[in-house]
C-alpha cells in the first residue's frame, strides 16, 4: 500500500487547513459579535452628501450609494449571514438525527419511511422551492432559515442513518441490547456519542453551504429585510453600480468567499482529524 | 447556491455498492454503459431540439430598432388588461383609438379624421378615415367603433378602465364612416379618454385573439411574441398614414437594472425609453454612444398612507409624516438626483399645476410636535411596504431612517409586485408604502370608492365630480388648482418626487418622444441609422409529446434490461417509490401554490382595474373552480403531455417549457462539459501528484471554486469580458436560428459560471475516486509490469474512477436544469429557471406548478436510472435491501 506514507502526509497537511478554517471562521464570529456592539458606523446613518467615496482611512471598504459605511454593513451582514446558517444547521440537526437514529434503531418500515420522505425532499429544486416558500411565507430571515433548514434534514438524516446502522452490528452495542437497554436508550448513550465526529463534520458542511444559500435567497430579496444588513443584498443592490463603485461589489462578495472558505476548510480539516480513514478523500 | 446543497453528494441515498471495494469489472461495465445511455438519450434530445430549429430571419432596410423595457406584459390586448406593460408596446404601434395623444399631451386624431360635439357636450359626431385596414386585411369602418366602444362598456367586459366609458348612452353607426356616441352627462376628459390605450378601436373578427395575437390598424403589425424574452413588430405596408420609416421594432423585456445596464453597453438594445437605474444615468450622459433623454414624466412618487389606519386616520400625525421627511434627500439618495420636488399629487409641467412645496419643509422638531399634539408622544409603530422598484426600495430605507429619528418606528417589509396588489392595494393590509403613480392626470383616484389611500372625503369627491363636468378649460384650471390644494392640506400621502422619463437612446436613434405624456412608446416616426442591434428570430413548437417520449424511452431500456437480469423485485420497487414520489410532489407541489397569497388575476389587470374586470378575468381562467377540480385537471392533465395554458401568456404551457428547454438544455450540457473537461483531467492529476505542489494548488483551486458563490462570479464575468473587453455579449440569447455558434457564444459565461462550483466538486470526486483505485490489485499488476505511472492513471485507474465520477454528473445534471436562475437572470436568458421564477413573482401558478414538476421529474428520473443501474451491477439489490 501506498497508504502509509500517504497517510502521513496526509496528517502531516490536515492541521494547516484545519487551522487556517479555524482562524476564518473565528473571524467572522468574532466580527459578527462585534457587530453587535460595535461598527465604526452606524449602518442606519444615511450620510447622503457623503455617498458613494472609494475605500478610504476614514471609510475602510468606502460608502455605498446611501452613504453608509460599506465596511460596517459587512461587519452586520456577518451576523444575519451567521445567524441564519446556524439556526438552519439546527433545525437540520434538530429533526434529522433524531430521524436518522430512529430509522436505523427500528429498520424495515420505518427506515423505509424516513429515508423515502429524505429522497422526497431532495427531488424538489432546493432554489425553486426556497422561492416558493418565502413567496408564501413572506421574505425575511426567519422564513430564509425555513427555506434552508428544511434541506438539511435529510441530509443529517442520511448520515445519521448511514452512520448508525453501522453501529447496531458492533458487539457493545449487541451487549446493550443483551442488559436490556431499549432501543431509545441505546441510540442516546452508545449511538449518539459515536457518530457525534460525522455529525459535526456534516454540521460544518452544511453550515458553509447555508452562507452561500443565505446571500443567493437575499441576492434574490428574500432574506434579511432592511435595515438588516446582508451580504447578498449588498451584491444585488451594487451591481449596477459596479462600473464606477466597484469596491460595493467586491467587499460584500470577497466577505461570502471567505466565510465560506474558511468553513469548508474548517469542515475539511475536521474530518481528516476526526476520522483518518476518510482522510483526503474530498 | 441553495441547489448545491442537494446536489453535493453527502452519504449517498441509494444503495452504494462501496467503490473500489468489490465491484467487479463486468457490473463496473454495465453501470457505466446504462449511465452513459441515460445520459445520451439527454444529448439527443438537446440534438434534436438544435436540429429541428427553423431558420426563418426576416431581412431589414430601415433597421428593426430593438428597444428595452422594463416589464413584459401578460397579454397584448389593451382593452383587457390595464397594464401599462401593454400601452409600453401596442399603444400608437399597432393598436389606434379615435383620437390619440401627440408628444405634447394633446388630443389629436387617430382613427377619426375630425369630430363635432354638440353644445351640451352630450352628443359626438367622429368622422372616421376611410383608406384605414386592420393588419389582417379587413377595412376599418363604423362598425368596429361601434363593436370596440360597445365591448369595453358590456356586461363581463376584461377593461380595465370600464368606468371610462360608464358615461356612454349609445354609440350608433350613421354611415360607413361616421359614428356618432351620446353620453349621459358632459364628460370634460371625453376625448382623452378616447384617446387612452383601453380605449383603442379592435376588429370583432379579431378581439378574441388580440391578448396572443394582436390585430390593430397601426403602423407596425404584430410579429411573433418570445415569451420571456421580446415581442417583435414588423412595419403594416398597408397603413394609412405614412409608413414608418423603421422596418420593424423588437422589444425586449429586461427588469433587471444591472442586465439593462449590461445590454445597453454590449449594444444589445438601441436604447431604453424608461431607464431603470438613475445611479447609470451620468455614465450614459458622459458616453458619446449615447444621448440621454429627459424629459417631463407622468410618475408622482408618493409616499402613500393608510388614511383609515390608525393613527394615521389622524390628520396630525400625516402632517407630521410630511414635515419629517427630507425630499431632497430622497431625490438625491434614491434618484441620483433626477427628480423634482412636488407639493401634491400633480406634475410640474402641467399648466394648472400650482405649486405646493413649500407646504411642509423638512422639519424634525415640527413632526416630533404634531405628534405629540396628537397624543403620539409614545411613538407610532407602522410597517412600511416596498414594492419591488429600485426607486421604492432606496427611499424606503432613508424615510424609514428619517421617520425613526422623529420617533415613528418603522419597518420595512419588501414585497413582490403580486404580494403588493394583493396585501396593499388589493386588501389595504398596510400603513405606509411607497410607489409612483404613471397614469397621466390621475389626481381623481383620491375621489375613488375604496381604493388603497382610504381618503374618502365628500368634499374632495364633490371637487372631482363637478371637474369631470366642466368643460370649459379655466373652470377646469381653477378645479385642479383646488383639488392638489386640497389633498396637500389634508396631507393624505407625503408627495416625494416627480420622476422624470429618463431614456437612454443609441445616438444612431432619432425621431422618438421626449416627454412621457402617457406610457407608451410612439416610434412611428423613429429612425436608426445603419442597422439596429442584433437580431434574429426563432421558432417553437410543441414538444411537450417529444420530451415525454424520450423521458420514457430511456426509463423503458433500463427497466427492460433490468428485468432480464431477474431483477422484477425490484425493479417493481423502485417503480412504486418512483410513482409514489411523483405523486406525492405534485399534491405537495400544488398546495404550495394554493396557499401563497396573490392571485394572478389581480396581478394581471393592474393597478386601475375595477374588481368587476377582475371578477370577469378570474371567472374566464377558470380560477373560480374549487381546488380539489383544478388539481384533477392540472394533474390529469400532465398524464397526456397537456400542462395547461398559462395565465399570463395564455399559451399552452408545455410549449412554454419547450421554448425555455431550448435554453436551459444546451446551458446545462455546456456547464457540465466544462466541468467534466476541467475536472476530470485536473483531478486525475492532482490523484497522480497527491501531496506534492501540484496536488495542493488543485485542491486550493477547488476550494475556491466552492466558495466562489455564481452569482458573484457572473456578474465579476459580464464586467470583465462584455462590458469591459467586449468579448462577448452580456447576456441575451439571440436564438438558434441565428446560427449554432452566436448561440453557443451567448450561453458561454453563464456555462462558465454555473460550471465553476460543479468543477470543483467534481475535481475532487475524481480525485478521490482516483486514490481509491490506486490501492487496488490490478494497479499493483500495471506497475508491476512497467506502465508509467501516466499511463497507469490514464488507462488503468482514471477508467475505473469514472463510476462514482460519472454518477454525480447524472444527479447533478438535472439540478443544473434548475440551479440557474440567478445566473439566467443576471445574463437574461430566456430559461427554465427565469421562467419559474417570474412565474411566481406573477402567480402564474399553473407554469410553476408545471415546471417544478418537470424539475422534480428530472431529478427523481434521474436518481430512479441511478438505482436501476445500481440494481444492474449489484445482485444483491435485487433479491432486497442488503446494502
Amino acid at each position: 500500500m501506498t497508504g502509509a506514507r500517504a497517510l502521513l502526509r496526509r496528517t502531516q497537511a490536515a492541521p494547516l487547513g484545519l487551522c487556517a478554517g479555524a482562524v476564518i471562521t473565528a473571524g467572522f464570529i468574532a466580527m459578527a459579535l462585534l457587530s453587535f456592539v460595535w461598527t465604526p458606523y452606524d449602518i442606519v446613518n444615511f450620510d447622503i452628501a457623503n455617498r458613494l467615496r472609494p475605500p478610504s482611512f476614514a471609510h475602510w471598504m468606502g460608502t455605498d450609494h446611501l452613504g453608509r459605511d460599506v465596511l460596517s454593513m459587512v461587519m452586520a451582514g456577518a451576523r444575519g449571514s451567521i445567524a441564519v446558517a446556524v439556526l438552519a444547521v439546527g433545525m437540520g440537526l434538530a429533526v434529522g438525527v433524531p430521524m436518522g437514529l430512529f430509522a436505523a434503531a427500528r429498520g424495515g418500515f420505518a427506515d423505509e419511511a424516513a429515508m423515502r420522505l429524505s429522497d422526497f425532499i431532495f427531488a424538489f429544486p432546493a432554489l425553486i422551492l426556497a422561492i416558493l416558500l418565502t413567496a408564501v411565507l413572506g421574505p425575511g430571515a426567519a422564513n430564509a432559515v425555513i427555506a434552508i433548514g428544511v434541506f438539511n434534514i435529510p441530509v443529517f438524516a442520511r448520515v445519521t442513518r448511514g452512520a448508525a446502522r453501522a453501529l447496531w452490528t458492533r458487539e457493545y452495542v449487541l451487549a446493550a441490547r443483551v442488559a436490556g437497554k431499549g432501543a431509545f436508550r441505546i441510540s442516546l448513550e452508545h449511538i449518539l456519542p459515536n457518530i457525534a465526529n460525522i455529525v459535526i463534520v456534516q454540521a460544518t458542511i452544511q453550515f458553509s453551504l447555508g452562507v452561500i444559500a443565505e446571500a443567493g435567497l437575499s441576492y434574490v430579496g428574500l432574506g434579511a429585510q432592511p435595515p438588516a444588513a446582508s451580504w447578498g443584498r449588498m451584491l444585488a443592490e451594487s451591481q449596477t453600480m459596479i462600473a464606477f463603485a466597484p469596491w460595493l461589489a467586491l467587499f460584500p462578495g470577497l466577505a461570502i468567499f471567505l466565510a465560506v472558505l474558511g468553513l469548508n476548510l474548517l469542515g475539511d480539516g475536521l474530518r481528516d482529524a476526526l476520522d483518518p480513514k476518510l482522510a483526503g478523500r474530498r | 447556491m441553495l441547489v448545491t446543497t442537494a446536489g453535493i453528494p453527502s452519504p449517498s441515498p441509494y444503495p452504494s455498492p462501496r467503490w473500489g471495494e468489490g465491484t467487479s469489472s463486468r457490473c463496473v461495465a454495465t453501470v457505466r454503459r446504462t449511465l452513459s445511455v441515460s445520459l445520451q438519450v439527454l444529448f439527443v434530445t438537446c440534438a434534436l431540439f438544435l436540429h429541428t430549429l427553423a431558420l426563418a430571419n426576416a431581412q431589414s432596410n430601415g433597421g428593426v430598432l430593438t428597444v428595452g423595457v422594463q416589464l413584459e406584459p401578460p397579454g397584448l390586448d389593451p382593452t383587457a388588461g390595464a397594464a401599462a406593460a401593454i400601452d409600453e408596446i401596442v399603444y400608437a404601434n399597432v393598436f389606434e383609438g379615435l383620437a390619440r395623444i401627440g408628444p405634447d399631451g394633446a388630443v389629436r386624431p387617430g382613427l377619426a379624421e375630425r369630430w363635432d360635439v354638440s353644445e351640451d357636450g352630450r352628443r359626438y359626431t367622429f368622422h372616421l378615415r376611410k383608406n384605414a385596414t386592420f393588419h389582417d386585411g379587413t377595412a376599418f369602418d363604423a362598425d368596429d367603433v361601434v363593436f370596440s366602444l360597445t365591448r369595453a362598456r358590456a356586461e363581463g367586459s376584461l377593461n380595465a378602465q370600464k368606468a371610462l366609458f360608464e358615461p356612454i348612452e349609445s354609440v350608433t353607426a350613421l354611415d360607413p364612416y361616421t359614428v356618432e356616441v351620446r353620453l349621459s352627462r358632459p364628460v370634460g376628459a371625453f376625448l382623452t379618454h378616447l384617446a387612452w390605450g383601453d380605449a383603442v378601436i379592435v376588429a370583432p373578427e379579431s378581439a378574441g385573439t388580440n391578448a396572443t395575437a394582436p390585430v390593430g390598424t397601426g403602423p407596425f403589425r404584430f410579429s411573433r411574441w418570445r415569451k420571456g424574452d421580446a415581442v417583435e413588430l414588423r412595419r403594416y405596408d398597408g397603413y394609412w398614414g405614412d409608413a414608418a420609416p423603421l422596418d420593424g421594432v423588437t422589444f425586449k423585456f429586461i427588469s433587471d437594472p444591472t442586465a439593462a445596464f449590461a445590454a445597453l453597453m454590449a449594444g444589445d438594445v438601441d436604447g431604453f425609453p424608461n431607464y431603470p437605474a438613475p445611479e447609470n444615468l451620468a455614465q450614459f450622459d458622459a458616453d458619446a454612444r449615447f444621448n440621454l433623454v429627459t424629459g417631463a414624466g407622468e410618475g408622482e412618487m408618493i409616499l402613500a398612507v393608510n388614511n383609515k389606519a390608525p393613527p394615521f386616520n389622524d390628520v396630525r400625525v400625516r402632517r407630521a409624516l410630511s414635515h419629517a421627511i427630507d425630499k431632497q434627500a430622497v431625490i438625491d439618495g434614491a434618484l441620483f438626483g433626477y427628480g423634482a420636488p412636488i407639493g401634491s399629487h400633480f406634475p410640474p409641467h402641467h399648466p394648472s399645476y400650482t405649486d405646493l412645496t413649500g407646504l411642509y419643509p423638512h422639519d424634525p422638531d415640527r413632526a416630533r410636535a404634531l405628534l405629540a399634539e396628537a397624543g403620539q408622544e409614545g411613538g407610532v409603530t407602522a410597517t412600511l411596504k416596498l414594492p419591488p422598484p429600485s426607486y421604492a426600495r432606496r427611499s424606503g430605507e432613508i424615510i424609514a431612517a428619517q421617520l425613526r429619528a422623529v420617533g415613528v418606528d418603522v419597518t420595512i417589509e419588501n414585497l413582490e409586485w403580486a404580494q403588493w396588489l394583493d396585501q396593499v392595494f388589493t386588501n389595504k393590509n398596510y400603513d405606509l408604502t411607497i410607489v409612483a403613480h404613471t397614469e397621466p392626470l390621475d389626481i381623481d383616484i383620491y375621489a375613488r370608492d375604496g381604493y388603497y389611500f382610504q381618503y374618502a372625503d365628500e368634499e374632495f369627491n364633490a371637487l372631482i365630480a363637478e371637474l369631470s363636468e366642466t368643460r370649459d378649460a379655466a373652470g377646469r384650471d381653477r378645479l385642479l388648482k383646488r383639488a392638489q390644494e386640497k389633498i396637500a392640506v389634508d396631507a393624505v400621502n407625503v408627495f416625494l418626487a416627480q420622476g422624470p422619463k429618463t431614456a437612454v437612446w443609441s445616438t444612431r436613434v432619432s425621431g422618438v418622444w421626449t416627454n412621457a405624456p402617457l406610457q407608451a412608446n410612439d416610434f412611428t416616426a423613429a429612425r436608426l441609422k445603419g442597422g439596429g442591434a442584433a437580431e434574429a428570430s426563432r421558432r417553437a413548437g410543441s414538444w411537450g409529446a417529444v420530451l415525454w417520449v424520450l423521458c420514457l424511452g430511456g426509463l423503458v431500456y433500463g427497466a427492460y434490461v433490468l428485468v432480464r437480469r431477474g431483477g422484477a423485485t425490484y425493479l417493481a420497487q423502485r417503480l412504486v417509490a418512483f410513482a409514489a414520489t411523483l405523486a406525492a410532489a405534485s399534491v405537495v407541489i400544488f398546495l404550495l401554490t394554493e396557499i401563497a397569497p396573490g392571485d394572478p388575476a389581480t396581478f394581471m389587470m393592474g393597478l386601475n382595474a375595477t374588481p368587476d374586470a377582475v371578477a370577469a378575468l378570474k371567472a374566464e381562467l377558470g380560477l373560480d373552480a374549487p381546488a380539489v377540480q383544478r388539481y384533477a385537471a392540472w394533474a390529469g392533465g400532465l398524464f397526456t403531455g397537456d400542462f395547461g395554458t398559462s395565465y399570463t401568456y395564455r399559451t399552452p404551457v408545455a410549449d412554454l417549457l419547450a421554448e425555455r428547454l431550448q435554453v436551459s438544455l444546451p446551458l446545462a450540457v455546456m456547464a457540465l462539459i466544462l466541468s467534466v473537461v476541467i475536472a476530470i483531467p485536473a483531478g486525475a492529476f492532482a490523484a497522480a501528484r497527491r501531496g506534492r505542489g501540484a496536488d495542493a494548488a488543485i485542491l486550493g483551486a477547488s476550494q475556491a471554486g466552492l466558495a466562489v458563490p455564481n452569482f458573484w462570479l457572473a456578474i465579476l464575468l459580464v464586467m470583465v469580458f462584455a462590458t469591459g473587453l467586449r468579448w462577448f455579449s452580456a447576456g441575451g440569447f439571440p436564438g438558434w436560428d441565428a446560427g449554432i455558434l452566436p448561440a453557443l457564444k451567448a450561453l458561454f459565461l453563464p456555462a462558465v459560471a454555473l460550471a465553476a462550483p460543479q468543477a470543483a466538486i467534481l475535481t475532487r470526486v475524481t480525485r478521490s475516486a482516483v486514490l481509491e483505485t490506486l490501492g487496488e490489485d490490478y494497479i499493483r499488476t500495471a506497475r508491476a509490469k512497467g506502465l508509467s505511472e501516466g499511463a497507469v492513471i490514464a488507462r488503468h485507474a482514471l477508467k475505473n474512477a469514472l463510476i462514482p465520477v460519472l454518477t454525480i454528473l447524472g444527479l447533478q445534471f438535472a439540478f443544473l436544469l434548475a440551479g440557474a436562475v440567478i445566473i439566467e437572470n443576471v445574463f437574461y436568458l430566456p430559461g427554465l429557471g427565469r421562467l419559474v421564477f417570474q412565474a411566481v413573482l406573477q402567480r402564474d401558478l399553473i407554469v410553476v406548478q408545471s415546471v417544478v414538476m418537470v424539475l422534480v421529474f428530472a431529478v427523481v428520473l434521474a436518481a430512479f436510472l441511478v438505482d436501476i443501474a445500481y440494481g444492474l451491477a449489484d445482485p444483491r439489490l435485487r433479491k432486497g435491501r442488503t446494502a
